[in-house]
């Protein structure tokens, strides 16, 4: 027994090494465990063909930035890789605000973890010139991020911007790196995307690759996501929907690229006030609008934020040993209270 | 033989030996010495280029102090106190300078004297003398009077009345002096004689600390510059130790053999001492300039010189080693960034007080936006929303408004129907809005309100995207310019 679980960890060892070796995550697709591939994991048609990655993905729990959204983790098998280069892709440079929204969302998730450490947006002077500078009163409304945790760095060239990418991709002081980039650059090839990605891996830092009006071409990123806004609901109010209305922020987001995934397409809906991502899907807006629950969001950015609804109940169940509260039960019963607490009489 | 326009007239400005020889003149007029010899060579002057070069030998002669000033077009104030030893004496000193220059194809005239009034006369009246400190006025008695420095009006009538040496003016009792030709005269006698201190004014401000290094064999590779970084900002160091400082501002400076020197400073966003990150600092700025500094026949001197200090907070590290501080990491990112892209290379936003969306962010450089240093007590009052549902703001906007062509709108108020942006045109499904932001009164007074009044809009076209719209004026305002359209922001 005990020499196979040493044998395990030897192995476990060496696979490791050469994973580091090669620069990627070691990975052996297996079924689920306890699953056969035909009733799935119950997240939805499709969820057949989910497969989940072991290795060192199981050895290392956040080797993985869960996106909150059960469908697309699962399709990515974890998440996003966090200590890697991934690519988001626009289709057209009108897409600028969709695929910045979604990083952002990405990178707002990643604060929640890292609170404090400072992002920093490289990007062309081109793209900042086509596509608009980033405005940090919407950062800031949008995804909680503070003006001061902002750093931007504007390059004429893209030789110097993938030079600052570079250096700024092995920083650990940095909570993540976004690269923006316009197009299809011969400079911005495998070599170049792979040096990102290794300093991305020795660091552990996710760097995100923007790339607006762009087309697929090969690159060292494990993640490909193609993002393209998506009409948002109407804002609900306690009377239901809106009409007319612009709510939260949604984005269609198809899977381009992932060892793991097949491609597929979800909608998601970034809450700002949460910050966190919902899918959308036909069935659920209905039941939500017909459940005013959740209508409210719930404060942010508070030390001590509100349980969720459900959690919190108005009368304590039977039974339970914070049934009463203490200064409840000191309360003498109106009958005893003080002469002078008592309404006063004429007379 | 150069010259130059002088009131109406071309005259000689300057002329060579040869010249010379053949009986022209300053200030002889152009023509009359065509005259003369019709074959001469004239040459327009070109007082810009003039001072460039007499620039250049400045910055030249800063290898020998770092106090060098301009003396008007043709001259150079070099103040040697406590640099003599280092060459040799000043004897020493006064040949090498010399016979450089002559190297360099210069012919220059040099004196040295206690004070900068009896070193001017010396250069210019007697060449290469070293005067000892008390003799100025055995230098200065036999000189014409064009060796007090004085004005030439004030000269012309000094001369009528009958004193031609400097020395008669020294002899000549001082009142009458002073009341008939000004002070001046005075000041530049008594400047000359040492009575009174003279400060020359240095072309660049004296650096706290400098150190370099002289080369028997010349320099010309990166690699072998960054070493010498490295080497002299070790010895840099111990005295930035002894100082309790840090160094905010670097400069390094390269002597070319061949007397061209470059100057390559840079900033650090805080003070800084260890010579490695000095020397990547400067690894990263040379890698930028590769193109421009032309090392030619190679650097025959280093100098790093540090141009502002402040004071060094030492951090002490913990038992592993490291110190706590994380914005150290990202100080010395940003420096290297800086170095070699330049001031603007890493920007920040700054909150601004103000309504005007592209008001209300300030972008800085790194380096100028305020560091908070102690965290703030209460952040949840800090970030108190002033209104329950702060208006929204796009995530990116553009830097110049673009304009947007809308053909029509349900209602003269309104969100339009369809616009038309850079040659696409967009169908509107949904319209929030207006959100009505006028121009800032106080900071300027617009000469029609209500054509700087904007409505904003946020708008999603036909395939989701949401965008952030305005209309620049009002429909039957008080100027009769129709209300333009501009897109100004995207949304996620």
């Amino acid at each position: 027994m005990a020499m196979t679980a040493v044998a395990r960890e030897t192995v476990f060892a060496l696979r490791r090494q050469i994973a580091k070796i090669e620069g990627t995550l070691p990975e052996r697709l297996q079924a689920p465990a306890g699953a056969t591939l035909d009733d799935g994991a119950g997240t939805g048609p499709g969820s057949d063909l989910t497969i989940v990655r072991r290795g060192l993905a199981a050895a290392l729990p956040d080797a993985f930035l869960p996106i909150g959204v059960e469908r697309l983790d699962a399709a990515l098998s974890g998440g996003l890789p966090k200590a890697a280069l991934s690519e988001i892709h626009g289709l057209e440079t009108r897409d600028a605000g969709a695929v910045a929204g979604f990083a952002l969302s990405l990178v707002s998730l990643i604060l929640n973890q890292a609170q404090g450490l400072p992002i920093l947006w490289i990007g062309t002077s081109e793209i900042f010139h086509e596509a608009g500078f980033p405005y940090a009163r919407g950062l800031h409304a949008s995804f909680g991020i503070e003006p001061g945790q902002l750093l931007f760095s504007e390059a004429p060239r893209l030789v110097d911007a993938l030079w600052v990418a570079e250096e700024a991709a092995r920083m650990t002081a940095l909570a993540a790196v976004i690269l923006e980039i316009r197009g299809n650059p011969q400079r911005l090839d495998l070599t170049a995307t792979r040096r990102l990605h290794a300093r991305a891996q020795g660091a552990g830092r996710p760097v995100f690759l923007l790339r607006q009006a762009a087309e697929p071409e090969p690159t060292a990123a494990p993640v490909r996501l193609i993002v393209a806004s998506a009409p948002a609901v109407p804002r609900a109010t306690v009377a239901g929907p809106l009409a007319g209305s612009i709510g939260h922020p949604a984005f269609t987001i198809s899977i381009g690229k992932s060892r793991t995934a097949l491609p597929g397409q979800f909608t998601l809906e970034w809450n700002p006030d949460e910050r966190r991502f919902e899918e959308r899907r036909g069935e659920e807006r209905r039941e939500r609008a017909e459940n005013p629950v959740p209508v409210v969001s719930l404060s942010r950015g508070r030390k001590d934020p509100a349980a969720a609804s459900g959690e919190v109940l108005a009368f304590p169940a039977v039974g339970s040993s914070v049934a009463i509260s203490p200064a409840a039960r000191d309360q003498p019963p109106p009958g005893q209270r003080a002469a002078h607490l008592s309404p006063r009489r004429a007379g | 033989m150069i010259s130059h326009r002088q009131g109406n007239a071309q005259r000689i400005l300057a002329l060579d030996e040869r010249a010379e020889a053949l009986h022209l003149k300053r200030d002889m007029g152009i023509a009359d010495a065509r005259a003369m010899h019709p074959s001469i060579d004239i040459v327009e002057a070109d007082p810009e280029a003039d001072r460039r070069l007499l620039e250049g030998l400045a910055d030249w002669c800063d290898r020998y102090t770092p106090l060098v000033a301009l003396d008007s077009i043709d001259g150079l104030f070099l103040d040697v106190t406590g640099c003599t030893h280092l060459f040799g004496g000043e004897r020493a000193m006064l040949d090498e300078i010399l016979s450089r220059f002559f190297h360099q194809g210069f012919d220059v005239r040099a004196g040295l004297a206690g004070t900068p009034g009896a070193a001017w006369a010396a250069a210019r009246f007697c060449g290469d003398r070293i005067v000892v400190s008390g003799e100025e006025e055995a230098l200065l008695a036999p000189l014409p009077l064009a060796a007090l420095r004085i004005a030439p009006e004030t000269r012309t009538s000094l001369e009528s009345v009958g004193l031609r040496t400097a020395g008669a003016v020294m002899a000549a009792p001082r009142a009458p002096l002073a009341r008939r030709f000004g002070a001046t005269l005075l000041l530049r006698l008594d400047q000359a004689l040492g009575r009174l201190d003279e400060a020359i004014s240095p072309r660049l401000p004296v650096a706290p600390l400098s150190v370099e290094r002289h080369l028997a064999e010349p320099v010309t590779l990166t690699e072998e510059i960054e070493r010498l970084v490295g080497m002299l900002a070790t010895t840099l160091k111990t005295d930035l130790e002894r100082r309790g400082e840090g160094a905010r501002t670097l400069a390094l400076l390269l002597f070319r053999v061949d007397g061209a020197v470059s100057r390559i400073a840079l900033g650090t966003s805080r003070p800084m001492r260890e010579p490695l990150l000095i020397r990547k600092l400067f690894h990263e700025r040379l890698a930028a300039l590769e193109q421009q500094i032309d090392a030619g026949y190679g650097f025959d001197l280093v100098r790093l010189s540090v141009l502002a200090v402040a004071a060094f907070d030492m951090q002490q590290a913990d038992l592993t080693g490291e110190a706590a501080d994380d914005g150290a990491d990202i100080a010395l990112f940003v420096d290297r960034i800086r170095a070699r892209l330049g001031e603007g290379a890493v920007l920040q936003p700054v909150p601004v007080e103000s309504h005007l969306p592209e008001r209300a962010v300030a972008i800085v450089p790194f380096t100028e936006a305020p560091r908070r240093t102690t965290p703030p007590k209460r952040p949840d009052k800090m970030q108190a929303p002033k209104t329950i549902f702060p208006p929204e703001r796009p995530i990116r906007l553009f830097r110049a408004p673009e304009p947007v062509d809308v053909p029509a709108t349900e209602m003269p108020e309104g969100p339009p129907l369809h616009f038309r942006w850079r040659r696409a045109l967009y169908r509107v499904t949904r319209a929030e809005g207006p959100e009505r932001i006028a121009a800032e009164w106080w900071r300027e007074v617009p000469s029609d309100p209500a054509a700087s009044t904007r409505d904003y809009f946020r708008i999603e076209d036909a395939d989701g995207r949401r965008y952030w719209l305005y209309r620049q004026g009002l429909y039957g305002g008080v100027s009769q310019i129709p209300p333009r359209w501009f897109m100004h922001g995207v949304f996620a």
